[in-house]
């Protein structure tokens, strides 16, 4: 058992950090999301620093590293509020197209790893809420191929990607868990539609419409394959939050001892003292939850699953006090568009409903319940 | 980073196992599984099982006659022990008196006093609390007036848990009211046999005696029973204080609890209603929170790479869940917890239940736990000491 970083770890965190430092500064971001929120530029920053190859095998050029790599970019891409699609791109597509067959791998992941391509899941139906297994959009074999007709909401990046990784139902009610598949759907396909409009943490995201548009199966094991993405997904969500939080924390520390009223740094009084403490035990939980999230991707799927909703349960409550706990703390200037304090609230709010939100993971928590209990459970 | 214990620690945790599983009296671990009440014997008895074997010190270095484990090993004893229903050890010799004694008491005093509380024997209490000084102890007003070679202590000391027992009992004392409160302080070992000590029980709001009051009337205490230097007891104390880290969490009593809670609610019809369950799951989820923060500051431990300052944390956060199970627990029983049955506290108790045995002391542990935000520094005072740590201010 052991809970440090290694050396290399901790140079892969210095780097992004001094990325971030050097050439993504609030003002950036600030300007981007003003803009409404393209970051495809920020995402080849990404890229000359290596990182979207960091989960890609090394037979596919990537370098085929691990969980807590992930976790480490992860919180330093939170750290500094980076809205590139980094998290779907760069982690997720790669968990999802592990799944896929070898002439599909080699045709895909060289040039993810290299961020030539930009693929993301598009998952996320209008009546699933976040459950995985309710895939309303249909795909049917048409002339040797298969074509898919439905819709998908609120895609990351949706005008930005080259490609689509999409759940479609090949048999099965709207709710069964069989019969799912997952598809690849490029940019410009035939029955394609896109609509993509900006999202309330200064990115982007698009409504998907398929009708009779060509795709590429890549797993019919595909509901299996998508939890899988999707708790690589919360894993990296739940370290984000942790990079977000400490930054928010430091902030607001920081306001706390400059601002004065009553003729005294507002540090001083025990009220806000107190909830100062109480933002810290969030924050320490829900780091805590975070190492155990990545360091539970390994385990087997139900064990994994469990232990994911575990995870997003506590970042989830730490993610939504600390947020607003920060802001309150600042008073007026924390309401404002110009602080940097505001969009760390805001992105720390849409984490929460990504993936899963605290009350479904709850359930789903407390509908598969052991006997047993702890981390070792 | 890993999650898995290594295969050497992994071993260590099945020796400790098995030795538990054939050394632990079957009577007392059934009565730590079903809450029933402890006597001073079934807590000794344990307390001299660990001693035989020289784990009653399972915290101290081989030089003291200890095992000399890591603090992962350390954590896996405790777990072992707290999973296999052991009573917990009174905390006052082996973990809290003794680390000052190796520290900073001389020869002589190692000598006489360690051995003593390693086999379980001499039975320790704590003089810390005063009914003038809670949360701050600082302001204790027991004074030790020098008189040639003994100290003269005069005072009371309050909430002073199983005292009724004790033996010797550490005290901090006031040697002198010169400078800041904490300089005129002073660290003391007093026998209880001493005449002019008087031990009051006190009743606390479950209906149980565990705590006491201690009062001291011109007690003549030897200046060799003096811990260290005079004044410097507050320094003593605290280093008691940072010695004491990841088990003031309890997390590993939590999980046991915590399956128990399940257990109860199962039996009680509960644990098919989504909004109970819920609860259960949200509990579940804290306490694995609060093992992986421990496990962090474990690992921390034994690397000596990060420091990691959660103590206080730990205490807030394992506290609030303690009470959290209980309270899960009596409302799982509902009506069923209302009875006040206080001889079914008992083992063996042959009298007639309301409900189910289960049920009767569910209220009580409620009531009792309680106690867990108020002492050891209540959960107030920890969260200064945390703003203190987060502001640097």
């Amino acid at each position: 058992m052991d809970f440090d970083f290694t050396s290399d770890q901790e140079s892969l965190r210095d780097a992004v950090r001094r990325w971030v430092d050097k050439g993504f500064g609030f003002e950036k971001r600030h300007g981007i999301a003003k803009a409404g929120g393209k970051t495809r530029a920020v995402y080849g920053e990404l890229a000359e620093l290596g990182l979207t190859g960091l989960a890609v095998p090394e037979a596919q050029g990537g370098m085929g590293f691990g969980a807590v790599d992930a976790m480490v970019v992860m919180e330093e891409l939170g750290r500094g509020l980076v809205n590139a699609p980094y998290a779907q791109g760069a982690l997720i597509t790669p968990a999802l197209l592990a799944a896929a067959d070898a002439p599909l791998r080699d045709k895909w992941l060289p040039k993810i790893a290299d961020a030539s391509v930009l693929v993301v899941l598009a998952h996320q139906e209008r009546a699933a809420r976040y459950r995985l297994n309710h895939v309303t959009t249909k795909a049917r074999q048409a002339s040797g191929g298969w074509v898919i007709d439905g819709a998908k909401s609120i895609v990351p990046a949706g005008d930005e990607a080259d490609a689509f990784i999409v759940p479609a139902r090949t048999a099965g009610a709207d709710a069964d868990t069989q019969g799912i598949a997952l598809f690849l759907v490029e940019k410009g396909a035939e029955g394609l539609g896109v609509r993509a409009y900006a999202t309330q943490d200064g990115a982007r995201a698009a409504e998907l419409t398929l009708k009779g548009t060509p795709a590429t199966l890549i797993t019919a094991d595909g509901l299996a394959t998508l939890q899988r993405g999707v708790d690589v997904g919360i894993a990296a969500a739940c370290a984000e939050a942790v990079g977000l939080m400490d930054k928010l924390v430091e902030l607001t520390v920081e306001y706390m001892n400059t601002r004065k009223q009553f003729g005294v740094p507002i540090a001083s009084f025990q009220a806000l003292r107190h909830r100062i403490a109480d933002v810290k035990m969030q924050l320490e939980l829900g780091r805590s939850m975070s190492y155990f999230a990545s360091l539970k991707l390994g385990e087997d799927a139900a064990a994994r699953k469990r232990a994911l909703s575990q995870a997003k349960v506590q970042l989830g409550n730490s993610m939504r006090f600390v947020a607003q706990q920060c802001l309150q703390l600042h008073g007026g200037i924390g309401m404002t568009d110009e602080y940097a304090g505001s969009h760390y609230f805001k992105r720390l709010t849409v984490l929460e409903m990504t993936f899963g939100d605290t009350m479904h993971h709850l359930g789903e928590i407390s509908s598969t319940m052991h006997d047993t209990a702890g981390v070792f459970a | 980073m890993d999650l898995n214990f290594t295969p050497e620690e992994l071993e260590f945790r099945a020796q400790i196992r098995n030795w538990v599983a054939d050394n632990l009296p079957k009577e007392i671990s059934h009565k730590v599984h079903n809450a029933l009440r402890l006597s001073r014997d079934d807590v000794q008895r344990w307390a001299k099982i660990l001693g035989k074997k020289g784990w009653h010190g399972w915290g101290w270095p081989k030089e003291f006659g200890g095992p000399g484990w890591n603090a992962i090993q350390r954590h896996l004893f405790e777990e072992e022990c707290a999973l296999a229903g052991a009573p917990r050890v009174m905390p006052f010799g082996p973990v809290m008196v003794a680390p000052v004694i190796m520290a900073f008491g001389s020869p002589e005093q190692q000598k006489r006093h360690l051995p003593g509380i390693m086999s379980g024997e001499v039975w320790w209490s704590q003089g810390y609390s005063e009914p003038g000084s809670g949360s701050d102890l600082a302001s204790l007003k027991t004074r030790a007036e020098r008189k040639g070679d003994y100290y003269i202590v005069n005072g009371q000391k309050t909430w002073t848990t199983m005292g009724q027992h004790g033996d010797w009992i550490f005290c901090l004392v006031r040697t002198s009211n010169e400078g800041k409160p904490q300089t005129g302080i002073s660290f003391l070992l007093i026998d209880m046999k001493s005449a002019g000590i008087t031990v009051r029980p006190i009743i606390t709001i479950e209906g149980e005696h565990e705590v006491n009051e201690v009062f001291f009337d011109n007690v003549e205490v030897p200046v060799d029973n003096l811990v260290g230097e005079e004044n410097k007891g507050w320094t003593y104390a605290k280093y008691l204080l940072a010695h004491e880290r990841t088990n003031i969490a309890d997390v590993n009593r939590s999980k046991r609890e915590l399956e128990r809670l399940k257990r109860i609610a199962k039996a009680e019809g509960v644990y098919d209603d989504a909004r109970f369950r819920d609860e259960i799951a949200k509990l579940e989820v804290e306490v694995i929170a609060l093992e992986m923060m421990v496990l962090r500051v474990l690992s921390a431990e034994k690397s000596g790479k990060q420091s990691l300052d959660v103590a206080g944390l730990l205490k807030i956060r394992g506290s609030e869940i303690q009470q959290r199970y209980s309270e899960l627990m009596m409302l799982a029983a509902g009506p069923y917890a209302v009875p006040y049955l206080h001889d079914a506290m008992e083992a063996g108790w042959q009298g007639e239940y309301v409900g189910a045995a289960y049920t009767a002391p569910l209220a009580g542990t409620y009531f009792n736990l309680r106690k867990t935000t108020i002492y050891g520094g209540s959960n107030e005072v920890q969260r200064n000491i945390v703003a203190q740590t987060v502001l640097g201010s």
